[in-house]
């Protein structure tokens, strides 16, 4: 709704550090759908949830049963479930408006990465990664494991074993994948060890097609961006690819059936191949060509314009955006500490990025005044530009020439209460959106009320304020009002007088005294000598050693 | 005691219903809550009181709580999305908190280094937004308490803040003659809106969808400004305003209406699209600073320097 009037800040990237976020040692974070909300998993097994246009929390999720470190942090579409994996190995779903546990399971191996099915309103079903198995479906409502295919069976049509209990009889092969839903979660897209992908249905479990990734080194991620159109693996041979998603939207299972039927002549592993070819097909390829780094956590961006990667050499914060037609156009340095994970904002040109040491640092734009904003008549200039005067610039003219045309027609209808459709809501509008947590203000103690008021007025007097309201304190002194309020605005004025040795001389004096800081400093100012060490509430004999 | 104006057949004037006189002082600010059962008026005279309104009964509001703590006349007040709250800005330069349910104090928000005039929550009730006579707008969390950001917004004081319908933006307007526009995510001015005269503007709102803006200026006028073009497009004069800070509002409950008060004691109200004036709502002996519509009923609330505050609803055929 405000793109017409806010300058072109979306579909940019951010440039530094703004801000730092500290809770715990934080492992890994999400937003939420809209990004007004991100979750963030901690070492000590509890998640907090910040509200991210204010930066405070929001809510904190701990659980009692777990505190081994979160390995991976997942909200559910519309925001109001929150998947949880911890190196205990298990998987937890979070109910977000209540903070209660809705579910929990414990897998054979600790889930490496895990995500709810994008396409349900209240999934309870979500793909796991664990580090040395295949990824596998975890339905909460049956409570039941589904590992999934990691290579294609050679004879076709034989459905792969479907492994319906936790304990399988025949383990699986060592072979690290990732795995990831697609837009609408009808399919899972899994880059196994071999360096190739597969489009699986997991409901049959069944592989529907493959594409050879070039370079058939083990992929160690596969994201998809957030409108489903591309597609990023991030593979062993220090190169992230983009696929372009040829695939439509909806009905994503009968075409990929149609195109099966389609092949004649081809089994097995060929017909997977062709099928595949149609699905997706190779847009670009990153790498460091220099450094030749590993890459951590690589995404899109909101829009899918830019690729965001990190690296992933210890003692180094380097985060590395490039456009989706491949060229490098930022290298982003943090502080000295190894990055392990890495989010995109889905609305604005934020990114997050949590270092080893557990702090998330948000980088965004660097403002630049924009002066046009302030006053709409002016116009930026890059250089000093000659003006050059108009031959009647200076001309008296008579009145009338100088009377405006009214080129407004009032009679025009106008509309005060369509709203246009949200560019971010996706079709299905029936399920109303988590977009944010109700605010529990934290109410003010007594004392705590007491010292902030006498402190911070204090202060307020002391920090320059504008010049009206230093007018208004030299003209308006009421003799009702509360001592706290005087005290500050003369000692806003006399701060101003005393120089720098009299300033120190006042410190000198400042320092016997006992009390909370900022009060101590500011009765040093104002070069009271201070025998008694009262604290400044409400005590006549500070006020009139003021006067 | 109302008198019409003869306008289009299918008005129904509005008629008065309810005089309420809980203060003792003049009524600075009404506003109603966003499910419209409560309406709180807060006064020069420290106190703020709430009201239950249920249209089936008779007398339509009811006194039920009174908020006291302020040590100065207040402002403004404004509710919270859920009615769970509500923020009054006052003279001793604090925001107050307050637990609408208990009537108790939660928080004190300091930071204003002059007198707060000017409160209102965001939609999602997470950020307060304050303008003041020390020229700055504040904006606020909720939650913690602390101050976000001091925006420089005016070189005079600062007479209304406003959010828009997705908490994106902040309006604010200032006897210097201009309303500016803020993203309320990081602080910066998105516009300002400026015509070749800068009468002082008392007053501005957004519009229910966020696209325009409502000015009151201090030489009698209301304008409808589209925030995208930055050009006005309506103009509503026959009131009278050269003094005092006096609010209006949307009417969206039965056509589109401009609702405004005036010095000359009436309330006075007008067609949206075609200007015309409909009525003029006579009743309070004083100027009649704010008014409220409520979000459902066709009812307005209004507020005065006589101290009371009168209930307006359409007569029944």
């Amino acid at each position: 709704m405000n793109a017409p009037i806010i300058d072109p800040l979306q579909g940019d990237f951010p440039e530094v550090i703004e801000e730092y976020l500290e809770h715990g040692v934080i492992k890994c974070v999400a937003f939420n759908h809209r990004g007004s909300l991100l979750a963030a998993g901690c070492a000590d097994g509890g998640c907090v949830i910040w509200d991210f246009e204010t930066r405070g929390i929001a809510k904190e999720i701990r659980d009692n049963d777990c505190s081994a470190a979160i390995t991976s942090v997942s909200w559910s579409k519309y925001g109001h479930r929150l998947l949880v994996s911890a190196a205990d190995k298990s998987l937890t779903l979070w109910d977000v408006s209540t903070g209660e546990k809705i579910a929990r399971t414990i897998l054979q191996q600790t889930p490496l990465q895990a995500r709810l099915n994008p396409g349900l309103s209240s999934p309870s079903l979500c793909l796991a990664c664990p580090l040395s198995s295949a990824p596998m479906i975890v339905d909460f409502d049956i409570d039941c494991t589904t590992l999934l295919p990691v290579a294609v069976p050679e004879m076709p049509d034989v459905l792969a074993p479907p492994q319906r209990s936790k304990c399988p009889e025949s383990n699986p092969p060592f072979s690290p994948a990732a795995a990831c839903f697609n837009k609408c979660g009808d399919l899972v897209y899994i880059g196994n060890s071999k360096g190739e992908i597969l489009i699986v249905d997991y409901k049959s479990v069944r592989v529907l097609a493959l594409v050879p990734v070039s370079g058939a080194a083990p992929v160690k991620n596969i994201v998809f961006s957030r409108n489903g159109q591309y597609l990023l693996t991030n593979s062993h041979d220090r190169t992230i690819r983009i696929y372009e998603n040829l695939l439509p939207a909806k009905n994503v299972l009968r075409s990929l059936e149609d195109l099966g039927k389609n092949i004649d002549g081809l089994d097995g592993v060929e017909k997977m191949k062709t099928v595949g070819s149609k699905c997706l097909t190779l847009f670009r390829e990153f790498q460091d060509s220099v450094t030749k780094m590993h890459w951590k956590a690589p995404c899109f961006s909101g829009d899918g314009e830019w690729v965001v990667g990190g690296s992933a050499c210890k003692g180094e914060h380097k985060i590395y955006i490039w456009d989706r037609a491949g060229h490098l156009v930022k290298i982003l340095e943090g502080p000295k500490e190894a990055l392990i994970d890495l989010a995109w904002h889905p609305v604005h040109p934020i990114i997050v990025s949590v270092s080893l040491a557990g702090l998330v640092y948000i980088w965004a734009k660097d403002y630049t005044e924009n002066w046009s904003a302030f006053a709409p008549d002016f116009k930026e200039l890059e250089e000093n530009e000659e003006y050059v005067e108009r031959e009647d610039e200076f001309d008296l003219l008579p009145e009338t020439e100088k009377v405006k045309v009214l080129d407004v027609n009032e009679d025009e209808e106008v509309d005060i209460e369509t709203v246009e459709k949200d560019a971010f809501s996706d079709s299905d509008m029936s399920v109303e959106e988590l977009r944010y947590l109700p605010a529990e203000p934290i109410p003010d103690t007594n004392d705590q009320l007491d010292n902030l008021v006498e402190s911070i007025k204090l202060i307020e007097g002391q920090i320059s304020a504008s010049p009206a309201s230093e007018e208004a304190g030299q003209n308006g002194h009421h003799a009702s009002s509360p001592q706290g309020e005087e005290m500050g605005e003369t000692r806003g004025k006399r701060k101003r007088k005393p120089s720098e040795k009299a300033m120190e001389l006042q410190a000198e004096k400042a320092k016997p005294l006992k009390g909370s800081g900022r009060t101590v400093r500011a009765k040093g100012r104002a070069g009271v000598d201070q025998e008694t060490d009262d604290s400044i509430n409400g005590d006549d004999d500070d006020d009139d050693a003021y006067y | 005691m109302a008198e019409e104006v003869p306008a289009t057949a299918s008005f129904t004037p509005y008629v008065h219903s309810q005089t309420l006189t809980s203060h003792i002082r003049a009524v600075s600010s009404v506003k109603f809550s966003s499910d419209g059962r409560l309406l709180a008026s807060a006064s020069a005279d420290k106190t703020i009181r709430t009201y239950t309104i249920n249209i089936e009964n008779d007398p339509i509001a009811e006194p039920v709580r009174e908020f006291t703590g302020h040590e100065n006349g207040i402002s403004d007040v404004a509710f919270s999305s859920d009615a769970r709250f509500i923020v009054s800005a006052s003279d001793d330069k604090t925001l107050k908190l307050w637990d609408v349910e208990t009537g108790s104090l939660i928080k004190t928000l300091i930071g204003h280094t002059n007198y707060a005039f000017c409160v209102n929550f965001n939609p999602q009730s997470n950020m307060i937004v304050s303008g003041s006579f020390d020229e700055t707008v504040r904006i606020w969390d909720v939650t913690t308490g602390k101050c976000l950001k001091v925006l420089p917004a005016h070189s005079d004081p600062v007479t209304a803040v406003d959010f828009n319908r997705d908490g994106s933006l902040i309006v604010s307007s200032s006897y210097d003659g201009l309303c500016r526009i803020w993203d309320s995510g990081t602080g910066h001015c998105v516009k300002t809106l400026i015509d070749d005269e800068n009468p002082p503007v008392s007053f501005v709102r957004f519009s229910p969808n966020g696209k325009f803006i409502l000015v009151g200026t201090l030489d009698n006028t209301l304008r409808l400004w589209n925030i995208a073009s930055a050009k006005f497009l309506k103009t509503y004069t026959g009131h009278v305003n050269a003094q005092y800070c006096i609010s209006s509002a949307f009417s969206v409950t039965n056509g589109k209406r401009i609702v405004s008060g005036s010095e000359d004691n009436c309330v006075y109200m007008w067609e949206l699209n075609s200007r015309k004036l409909l009525q003029k709502l006579e009743g309070h002996t004083e100027t009649v600073m704010n008014v409220a519509c409520h979000p459902t009923e066709n009812l307005i609330a209004s507020g005065s320097l006589d101290k009371s505050v009168r209930i307006w609803t359409q007569k029944k055929e």
